[in-house]
């Protein structure tokens, strides 16, 4: 390098002219880059969306048509009037159970984290390994002792009931990550607050939950994706078909005895299921975004 | 009384209790929702306990079962390989990724988006796309393979237990490391640009950058998606249990698969439960190791 | 603090209190009933029912794949539906371990009950009590693409009838062209191939287990060799795409339908499918012939049986009752192309003129079902020695090797 800019420069560019074109062709590079993996990683989603809007026996065709011959949503029409109820109340049940896994995982991890990271008490590494360990055991293995939990507070077949088993199992991840949040909040600006004479939970409320949006944001988005997506505790805890969520509801999609798939109602409830988590993590994105934008971490 | 002993509590007391009441509702979610069922586990593991039917004590004999058990030490050892396999691409690439989108030049709101993306669908139906892609018949990545002449005829991805592994890995890359990527970027982000600038001007490469000062301040969130990265693929399941039912010739049955299908195909509830307690001991001794080898050093 | 565990006290009563109600004013019978999620026109039965009937059922379809996990689960809970409709061959194993009501003395005074599918009804007892009674049938019948069979120069009106028929046709249809395959068999599906393989040897007078299914008859049957040798030429001659060797049920239907394939080895369900997805497959069906000639089938499908627990017995009884009767076996049953339960029905004005449904229909003539409570170890657990066997005989080729493992872990799980 400082050779370089030692010699005569030939096209008679100024070093400051060089250094601009080098770092125009460097972010140039970068787009290149991010464009090819871009597509790479949308193909599949891309190719189902395709597949989706195809007529239903097209979806199945040997050797498949890149694009569909006749572009349809029967498909979609399908899912509407498919089993007893249709696909709008399954999206209805997993959005409640999601958006309370999301606020109840926001709310205990927060305070966890908080709790974890910035005091001292007895027992502290104990809990905290507790915790953590929620995350190394199957949720198969203890499926069946969780359902007579669940069946003995009367709480099967019910949403809610279903919602604090997933907010259970996205604790170990909040809460590592908050205590990692709050330990990353430089001392001094909760100590000034408490001398202040702040309590605690209002430092949190008022100071520290600005600070520590980003990490929030991802336990949510987290909590909300698990939820959204998870069968077999779904499928066991639930009995009546009306609270089935939208995965127990696809998986039902696959018609016949033994497992053939439906594939052009499969991937059309796939654009479906997909949408919702989509959308939050946009509109989270943005806050995600503010959060750190808003310069309280690097500070 | 409450209130009065509350008030003669020194600061010092204070803290403790407030600390205490915080991380309260996390310990009685884990205690009711995981604790017990933990503990009802290992008691079912002790027994002969068919899923339904009678029950009856026996002692250890679940766990001297596993010893005996071909297929029990032949799991195990598929999914520590799957595990070491599958770990290094989503590190790299979400590491790789991270840097890519970490400064916010124009539309890089669109690409974070684009590589999150897969995350948001679930690991099953992910699975399912996959197995459809890749099928001889009806799959696309045949379709493109032959139409460019790739080939001579369609491949059997799932059909051969090596190919099977890769094209398995490929798409559980493909579907889990944009959420590494965000808990990565999360990471590069706090590391303030004024550290890399004066590291410049001290004529720091990148490599040095990385190891000096990219790496080190990162830890936390490094250990973070190590550990779940690593505990995930552990506990690996629906990708094997939709993709290739654990074909071919039994070739690809995850721990998680095979205690499942002892549980829930063979009835054997306290069998599977043994095997249960053996690896959440494997995972509390990896996890603590893990966090060992990347703990603060302060 | 008194005062607050007196508002606490009064909390819990008025808890409790409120949820009385609700409990006394329930005089009119509710049931639940848990079907997998499979072609058959339960939903429409029940909501005839709930239409005549003060007693209501409220239904829930249950994916297939994790129906025994889920009934597992709920009896181990203590919450079984009241009715349960089962596929057959779990019957054994759930009357086995006391889970499911004796319904002997309710069957009994059923007018035909000597009329129902004898498959069904023998995988419903249990030390010589009924525990279940059939409510939907699907037997195993070959199909068969007319369209390539005339292009082949094959008698569509004279099907193959002997396995080196099946064979030579499945010979002159994959010689139509480099895409067209002969035959399609799901190499990677255990329960498909119990269902479709097995009847091959069955037809032949062969079996894999003994007549009382207390051993397995693997290794001395002689038939069940040659029935791997007919798969294993028709895999080794290219009759089948490769593709079949690793398909594990998802194209189980649809490579037929994929107008290729000359014949695959399909059951009931695939009739109504057929009709209404692919109503321009030209396609005919044949019962799945023996060595020599003969005839065979699987008997699957569900059974309808009373979770042990239930409240409701009796009034769950007389639903059942109700969906054997005429009505509901012909209008609902028949008219929807699913083949009654009772044989005398099986003749009936919707099945007139549709030569396939008769076919289908006889083939539960001939029609048998293994009864063991282990069939679901044996056959079909993807992972289980039913699959690795035919894997390692029809794909590998280790005939002798394959037989030898078979025939040892059936042994091993049969002596439990």
């Amino acid at each position: 390098m400082a050779t370089s800019s030692m010699q005569a420069d030939p096209t008679g560019l100024s070093q400051q002219e060089i250094r601009r074109l080098r770092r125009r062709a460097l972010l140039a590079l970068r787009y290149l880059i991010l464009v090819v993996l871009a597509l790479l990683f949308l193909f599949p989603i891309l190719w189902s969306f395709i597949n989706s809007i195809k007529l239903p026996s097209e979806a199945l065709a040997v050797p498949p048509t890149y694009l569909p011959t006749e572009v349809s949503i029967k498909n979609y029409e399908e899912l509407t009037t498919y089993g007893k109820i249709g696909i709008a109340q399954h999206v209805y049940n997993s959005t409640v159970v999601a958006l309370i896994t999301v606020a109840g995982s926001i709310v205990l991890s927060t305070l966890g984290g908080y709790g974890f990271a910035r005091f001292n008490f007895p027992g502290k590494n104990v809990l905290f390994i507790m915790v953590l360990s929620t995350l190394m055991i199957p949720f198969q293995s203890i499926l069946i002792p969780l359902f007579v939990m669940i069946v003995q507070v009367d709480l099967h077949d019910t949403l809610f009931g279903l919602a604090l088993v997933y907010i259970t199992f996205q604790l170990p991840f909040g809460i590592f990550l908050m205590r990692n949040s709050f330990l990353a909040v430089p001392h001094e600006i909760e100590e000034s607050a408490l001398l202040d004479g702040c309590s605690s939970l209002s430092v949190l409320y008022r100071l520290m939950l600005r600070l520590v949006m980003p990490g929030i944001v991802t336990v949510a988005i987290y909590a909300f994706i698990n939820s959204w997506n998870e069968f077999l505790a779904a499928l066991i805890f639930m009995s009546d078909q009306d609270n089935f969520t939208l995965p127990v509801f696809l998986t039902t999609i696959r018609y016949g005895i033994w497992g053939d798939v439906n594939w052009g109602a499969l991937q059309a409830g796939v654009i479906v299921s997909i949408i919702p988590s989509l959308a939050i993590f946009l509109a989270l994105q943005r806050y995600y975004m503010d959060g750190l934008m808003g310069g309280a971490v690097k500070n | 009384m409450g209130q009065t002993a509350l008030l003669n509590l020194s600061w010092e007391q204070r803290r403790k209790l407030t600390g205490l009441l915080f991380v309260t509702p996390t310990v009685a979610f884990v205690t009711v929702f995981f604790i017990i069922p933990l503990i009802m586990t290992i008691y079912m593991s002790f027994h002969d306990w068919p899923l339904f039917g009678e029950r009856a004590f026996i002692g250890l004999a679940n766990y001297e079962e596993l010893g005996k058990d071909r297929q029990y030490l032949k799991s195990l050892d598929f999914t520590f390989r799957y595990t070491a396999l599958v770990t290094p691409p989503i590190f790299i690439l979400g590491f790789i990724l991270a840097s890519l989108v970490r400064h916010n030049i124009r539309y890089i709101g669109i690409f974070r988006t684009i590589f999150f993306l897969p995350v948001v669908i679930g690991l099953g139906v992910s699975s399912l796309l996959w197995v459809w892609m890749l099928d001889d018949r009806i799959g696309v990545f045949n379709k493109i393979l032959l139409d460019f002449h790739l080939v001579p005829k369609a491949q059997l991805f799932l059909g051969r237990p090596n190919t099977a592994m890769n094209v398995i890995i490929l798409s559980v890359v493909w579907k889990t490391v944009g959420f590494t990527m965000i808990l990565l970027l999360a990471g590069l982000q706090a590391i303030p640009d004024e550290l890399y600038e004066s590291a410049e001007v001290d004529g720091a490469g990148y490599f040095r950058k990385l190891f000096y000062i990219t790496l080190p301040l990162m830890r936390r969130f490094i250990a973070l998606a190590l550990i779940l990265s690593v505990i995930g693929s552990i506990l690996s399941f629906d990708q094997f249990y939709i993709m290739t039912r654990g074909g071919p010739r039994n070739s690809t049955i995850s721990i998680v698969f095979w205690i499942f299908n002892n549980s829930f195909t063979y009835f054997k509830m306290g069998y599977g439960a043994a095997m249960s307690i053996v690896l959440l001991g494997i995972l509390v001794a990896l996890t603590g190791a893990q966090l060992y080898v990347l703990r603060e050093k302060e | 603090m008194k005062i607050r565990s007196f508002c606490l006290g009064l909390l819990a009563i008025v808890l409790v209190l409120g949820s009385l109600p609700l409990a006394a004013q329930d005089d009119q019978i509710n049931m639940t009933m848990w079907v997998r999620a499979i072609n058959f026109q339960t939903q429409e039965l029940v909501d005839t029912w709930n239409a005549n009937n003060d007693s209501q059922i409220e239904l829930t379809v249950i994916p297939s794949a994790e129906f025994v996990t889920k009934m597992g689960a709920a009896i181990a809970a203590g919450e079984p539906p009241d009715i349960a409709s089962i596929d057959l061959i779990y019957t054994p194993a759930f009357a086995a371990a006391g889970q499911l009501v004796d319904i002997t003395d309710f069957v009994r005074e059923l007018p035909y009950a000597d009329d129902l599918t004898p498959a069904h009804m023998a995988l419903g007892l249990y030390e010589g009590r009924n525990y279940a009674v059939p409510t939907a049938v699907d037997g195993s019948f070959m199909a068969f693409n007319v369209d390539l069979f005339e292009q082949a120069g094959l008698d569509p009106d004279n099907p193959p009838s002997t396995w080196d028929e099946v064979l030579e046709a499945a010979r002159a249809v994959s010689a139509l062209g480099d895409d067209i395959y002969g035959y399609w068999f799901s190499g990677a599906c255990a329960g498909c191939n119990a269902f479709t393989f097995l009847p091959f040897i069955w037809a032949s007078g062969g079996d894999v287990l003994s007549d009382d299914y207390a051993t397995a008859t693997i290794a001395e049957d002689p038939l069940v060799r040659e029935a791997l040798e007919l798969y294993n030429t028709i895999w080794e001659e290219g009759l089948t795409p490769e593709g079949a060797s690793i398909d594990n049920g998802s194209n189980f239907v649809s490579a037929f339908t994929g107008g290729n394939i000359g014949m695959a080895p399909l059951g009931n369900f695939a009739l109504s499918l057929f009709q209404n997805d692919h109503p321009d497959l030209n396609f005919d069906i044949f019962h799945i012939p023996g060595k020599e000639g003969g005839a065979a089938s699987f008997g699957g499908g569900d059974v309808i049986a009373i979770p042990a627990g239930t409240e409701h017995a009796e009034e769950a009884w007389r639903f059942i009752a109700w969906t054997l009767t005429d009505e509901p076996q012909i209008e609902i049953y028949a008219a929807n192309g699913q083949i009654p339960v009772r044989l005398a029905l099986v003749d009936n004005k919707y099945f007139e003129g549709d030569e396939r449904q008769s076919i289908a229909a006889s083939a539960l003539a001939v029609g048998h079902t293994p009864y063991t409570t282990v069939y679901n170890d044996l056959f079909n657990d993807p992972n289980g020695p039913w699959l690795e066997m035919l894997q390692i005989a029809i794909l590998d080729g280790d005939i002798d090797g394959a037989i030898e493992l078979g025939q040892e872990r059936f042994t091993q799980i049969m002596e439990g």
